[in-house]
């Protein structure tokens, strides 16, 4: 299944649901733009009626822009309807053809396209091979599991080839331990095909896990896009900060900015921050950003901030220590905690954290 | 897409079109006209040398002209002995010779004149108004026999066109091509899938043309007296004899709908609310009627206790006793149409949670209590509504009436008595339009009102579980009752076979075949021509019905709203009134296909419909949509979704559509009556025919055959729709 693969760009598309008997407009998506590279995994992400699905459907062509436009590799499909796109979805709900059993339905895409009778079957051998659904062949979708059917859906829009595989929450169905495994056959197919991929998803560990570039969406609107670890490490808002993982906020005022660093006083103190977002500016309302596994404990008074540990959790590999302070309850990770001391539940303690590993936000205007 | 850019070209293309089409137009109007005025010419020449010397006969000459010219007349003119420059003037009619005096001394006239002095024919191109309608004079020399001598001169005043008829209909199509035109391209060219904007043309098509365009030239018709507005024909629909005829059909609604709503009930609740045996059996007979055909349960009525019955003659001896009436009526209608008031009432009684019933039990109220402060309030939406129903198919049923009325007048029957018998269309329409009021008011009840109410609580866990709330004597009661509607029932369809094989009922009970070989032989014909029209119709129904329902339910459109009420109307229109429409509209140009099949077709088509869009859409909604989206992402364009995705799996849906539509065919009755011919001959007509030359072997055989035909098409149905049940529950999730 060698195939060049083709870029997607999204360009100042918005949609606007008509609402009519006096309900007011939804604007399920605002002015988004992007770009997937071929051959690319980009997941969008963001809280539900965030307008993902509404974007990914304009890609595939089930859904029509109200203004902007969508090329796929170079050619403006705005206008295609889907069966003209080459673009194959996976659906949420899977999609799978009820009245055909499983190599049928792998075939139907090839059928339409009149492919030879005995490249079909060579190639929905392949294909059902691929997702290890060789010995599955003559079922009825109805008699498959759902990690099954999902293979089915998988392999069905990976039989034709598309130049881009548009995936809608694909495991959401799916128990916790088959998500897992999906989603690392998913990323491995991909890989190994070389095709370029837009994923949806509201999970963030997914999105991490799967992509090459994650975009944040909130309101129908573009938030941030950047690696995973660019997400996850240099999150640009409040709101990026806290979708994509567990973190703690301390109000400060930004004293000086610099290229990297970031001075800002927090409590009287002057702490240099390791980064800062690009709208963080002297005089402007900010927040320091600490993930769980920069903050630390140390005897009270010591830190920054005094607290009570409330509870801690035993993770193993490390413990969640939550303490009760003044800006709320903050989570502190200890790692490899077998040869630490755990301050005890009840216990005083001080919060503080790695200067390096803080990043200055502008505090949210929400 | 739209773009300001493809409008333009759009824009132009359609006025190209324009130019080209009203080109056409006016090029085949001149011809047509200059076609007509040569044929004029040569027909008034004739004319004046058909004008007699005898001054005695020249009033009749000019009366006779006044008739070959409608609207139009003639002045004779004789040159005075003393000046022929002078002439005399004779005319009959005192417009025309008025028109001649006002216009003699013109430039024009004069050259007229002069021109059949000379014995030359004169067109003159001045338009003139004769009582109000446009003409134009004609000079024609009268001459005597020998051609030598001038005797006068005619002044024809002749209407403008010869045949306005084929004009109107040059008009219609040259309209009616740009508007196909600027639709189709328009579809091509803005929509990204042009099936689906083809597919809801044609479906506004088929709409406009066979359901509103008829029902139209119905209203106009009976509004009109000749070719001007009148209220004649409604003075006359309006007058006593035929506002008994409504209102006896309104009596009649009301009393067999009151009747059927009982029988309904009892039957329902026995069924779904008490443990007696042999449910499936009571279920299956209580739809029996519904599939059987016309006049089947009248003529059995008839034979039992008809003038001649077996019973109220043989066995009772009764001389006075007549069945003919309302309470024939009443009797036969509640047979056929209790099953309706029971389907919608099983399912109330089926859907009611029987837990409410048990909780007031607990409180100790007593059997009949709970029964009428908890079942029947519950169940009062779905009575009323099976009321509705029933009371609007009473109206607007046929068959039964036109063999049981007797002297009891009913609206339908009068309706087709007044086409058929006195020949008044407009009369006809007229009546069937008044049915229409009584008719309709029910089915927007029914629909907008009492099926909102419904109180029928879905817990998505039925409650298995049965309450008794009928102490054992009051059920003991109901279910002899229903046994005892069971075994009337039968006992009628056995009564139709029987007839087959009695000599001549009533006076002759012995046993023959003879019936039977002489109705098939007879009725050869007709069963084919049945049988072929049913064949025809039903894959058409069953395709756009489905395809409708794809349209209804996916997509969305402007306009979708009212193509839908335009397709689901048939539904509340008495078939009368569409058969009489249906005579109307398509007995002239630009349709003409009255005493076609084709008329049949369209008509089983169109009436059909509703129930199969009903089934089609109920069933669509059931189904994943991201089933056919997968597929239109794989590469399918709308024409392969709907046949490799859509219709298989609405296959119980579209298998029950065409059975339906095939049942119906063949046992309609009520519209049909009106579009037959020699040729396309329908069986339910020829039982009617038999009954009333008391032909009761024939006809029963031929109601037999029916039965037997309708029974085999509902077995293979259930066989087709029953192996496609592996994949039911997969479909919806
Ligand atoms: N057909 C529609 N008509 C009107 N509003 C719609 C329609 N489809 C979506 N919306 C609205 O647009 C917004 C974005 O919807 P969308 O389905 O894209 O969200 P999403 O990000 O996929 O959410 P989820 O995670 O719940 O699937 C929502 O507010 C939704 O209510
Ligand atoms: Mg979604």
């Amino acid at each position: 299944m060698a195939k060049e693969p083709v870029a997607v760009t999204v360009d100042r598309v918005t949609r606007i649901y008509k609402n009519v008997k006096g309900r007011a407009d939804v604007v399920a998506v605002n002015e988004a733009s992007f770009v997937v590279s071929p051959g690319e995994l980009v997941t969008l992400l963001g809280p539900s009626g965030c307008g993902k699905t509404t974007t990914l459907r304009m890609i595939a062509g089930f859904d029509l822009p109200t203004k902007g436009a969508i090329r796929i590799g170079g050619e403006d499909v705005s206008s295609l309807p889907p069966n003209k796109r080459d673009t194959a979805t996976v659906f949420q709900s899977y999609g799978l053809f009820p009245h055909m059993n499983v190599a049928e339905n792998v075939a139907y895409g090839l059928r339409i396209r009149k492919v030879s009778k005995a490249e079909t079957e060579e190639r929905v051998k392949r294909a059902l091979a691929l997702t290890g659904l060789s010995d599955l062949a003559d079922r009825s979708p109805g008699r498959l599991s759902g990690g099954q059917q999902q293979r089915v859906a998988l392999s069905r829009s990976l039989v034709v080839e598309p130049g881009v595989l548009l995936l809608d929450e694909p495991l959401s169905n799916l128990d916790a331990l088959l998500r897992e495994q999906m989603r690392v056959e998913i990323r491995r197919i991909q890989k190994s095909l070389g095709i370029t991929a837009v994923y949806v998803t509201h999970d963030r560990v997914e999105a991490m896990s799967l992509s090459d570039r994650v975009i944040v969406m909130k309101d129908g609107r573009i938030r941030q896009v950047g690696s995973p670890s660019a997400i996850y490490e240099q999150p640009d808002s409040v709101f990026v900060a806290g979708f994509v993982g567990k973190v703690a906020f301390f109000p400060v005022d930004v004293q000086g900015v610099d290229d990297g660093s970031c001075a800002c006083a927090i409590r009287g103190k002057t702490v240099r921050a390791g980064s800062h977002a690009p709208a963080v500016a002297v005089g402007k309302p900010a927040v320091l950003m600490a993930r769980p596994e920069s903050l630390r404990l140390g005897p009270p008074e010591q830190g920054v901030v005094d607290g009570t540990v409330r509870q801690n959790v035993y993770l193993g590999s490390s413990v969640e220590s939550f303490v009760t302070t003044e800006y709320g309850e903050l989570l502190v990770q200890i790692d490899d905690p077998a040869g630490k001391r755990v301050a005890a539940e009840g216990e005083r303690v001080s919060v503080s954290f790695n200067e390096d590993r803080v990043r200055v936000l502008p505090a949210a205007a929400e | 897409m739209f773009t300001k850019d493809k409008l333009l070209r759009f824009l132009l293309v359609l006025a190209v079109f324009v130019v080209a089409d009203a080109w056409i137009y006016s090029t085949i109007r001149t011809s047509l006209r200059a076609d007509a005025a040569s044929n004029r010419s040569a027909s008034l020449g004739l004319l004046a040398k058909s004008a007699p010397e005898n001054p005695d006969l020249r009033e009749d000459w000019l009366m006779s002209v006044s008739e070959t010219l409608p609207g139009g007349a003639a002045v004779y003119l004789v040159p005075a002995e003393d000046d022929p420059e002078v002439y005399e003037r004779f005319a009959t009619d005192e417009e025309a010779l008025a028109l001649w005096q006002s216009l003699e001394s013109s430039e024009d006239a004069v050259k007229g004149l002069e021109s059949a002095y000379y014995f030359e024919n004169y067109a003159s191109p001045v338009k003139a108004t004769l009582s109000n309608t446009p003409v134009r004079l004609f000079y024609a020399p009268i001459t005597d026999d020998s051609q030598g001598e001038l005797l006068g001169i005619a002044v024809f005043m002749a209407p403008e066109t010869a045949d306005p008829g084929i004009e109107r209909l040059l008009g219609i199509f040259a309209v009616g091509a740009f508007i196909l035109f600027a639709a189709l391209s328009g579809i091509s060219r803005f929509s990204r899938d042009s099936t689906v904007g083809y597919a809801v043309l044609t479906l506004a098509g088929l709409g406009i043309v066979f359901i509103i365009f008829p029902l139209f030239e119905a209203f106009r018709l009976s509004f009109t007296d000749g070719a001007r507005f009148s209220l004649a024909t409604w003075a006359g629909a309006l007058s006593g004899a035929h506002l008994k005829a409504l209102w006896g059909s309104i009596r009649l609604g009301m009393w067999t709908a009151t009747t059927s709503t009982i029988v309904g009930f009892l039957f329902a609740f026995v069924i779904y609310r008490t443990t007696a045996r042999g449910k499936k059996f009571l279920s299956a007979i209580a739809q029996l009627p519904v599939i059987s055909p016309p006049f089947s349960l009248t003529l059995s009525i008839i034979l039992l206790a008809g003038n001649n019955g077996l019973i109220t003659k043989q066995l009772l001896g009764l001389d006075n006793f007549s069945i003919y009436g309302l309470g024939g009526l009443v009797l036969v209608q509640t047979i056929g149409m209790f099953p309706i008031a029971y389907l919608t009432l099983a399912g109330v009684l089926q859907g009611l949670d029987a837990t409410l019933e048990e909780a007031a039990l607990d409180m100790n109220a007593s059997r009949w209590q709970v029964f009428r402060s908890v079942t029947l309030p519950l169940a009062v939406p779905g009575i009323l509504s099976a009321w509705l129903l029933v009371f609007t198919n009473s109206l607007a049923d046929f068959a039964n009436p036109l063999l049981l009325a007797g002297n009891y007048r009913v609206l339908s029957v009068e309706a087709y008595i007044q086409v058929t018998g006195r020949n008044d269309l407009g009369g006809g329409a007229a009546l069937s339009l008044l049915l229409l009021l009584p008719t309709l008011t029910a089915f927007f009840i029914q629909r907008n009102w009492v099926s909102k109410r419904s109180y029928v609580t879905v817990t998505g866990k039925p409650n298995l579980k049965l309450v008794e709330i009928a102490s054992p004597p009051v059920k003991a009661a109901m279910t002899v009752g229903v046994w005892l509607i069971v075994a009337f029932t039968l006992s009628l369809y056995g009564t139709i076979v029987a007839g087959c094989f009695v000599k001549n009922w009533g006076i002759d009970y012995s046993f023959t075949l003879a019936n039977i070989g002489e109705a098939l032989s007879r009725g050869k014909d007709a069963i084919r021509s049945t049988l072929t029209l049913a064949a025809v119709a039903t894959p058409i129904a069953g395709i756009i019905a489905m395809a409708s329902a794809m349209i209804f339910v996916r997509k969305s459109f402007v306009g979708k709203k009212a193509l839908e009420a335009v397709m689901m109307m048939p539904f509340a229109v008495p078939g009368t009134l569409l058969g009489i429409a249906y005579i109307l509209a398509f007995n002239k140009a630009p349709i003409l296909i009255v005493g076609t099949g084709a008329i049949i077709v369209i008509n089983y088509i169109v009436r059909e419909l509703p129930v199969g869009i009903e089934g089609g859409v109920a069933s669509l909604r059931q189904i994943d949509p991201s089933i056919e989206e997968a597929a239109r992402d794989l590469g399918a364009d709308e024409g392969m979704v709907f046949r490799s995705i859509v219709l298989p799996l609405v296959r119980p849906a579209f298998i029950s559509s065409m059975s339906y539509t095939f049942v119906r065919s063949m046992t309609a009755v009520s519209a049909v009556i009106f579009l037959i011919s020699a040729r396309w001959y329908h069986m339910t007509v020829l039982i009617y025919n038999f009954s009333e030359n008391i032909r009761f072997g024939l006809a029963s055989v031929l109601a037999t055959t029916l039965i037997i035909i309708v029974m085999s098409a509902f077995g293979l149905m259930r066989l087709l729709v029953r192996d496609t049940g592996a994949f039911d529950k997969t479909i919806s999730r």
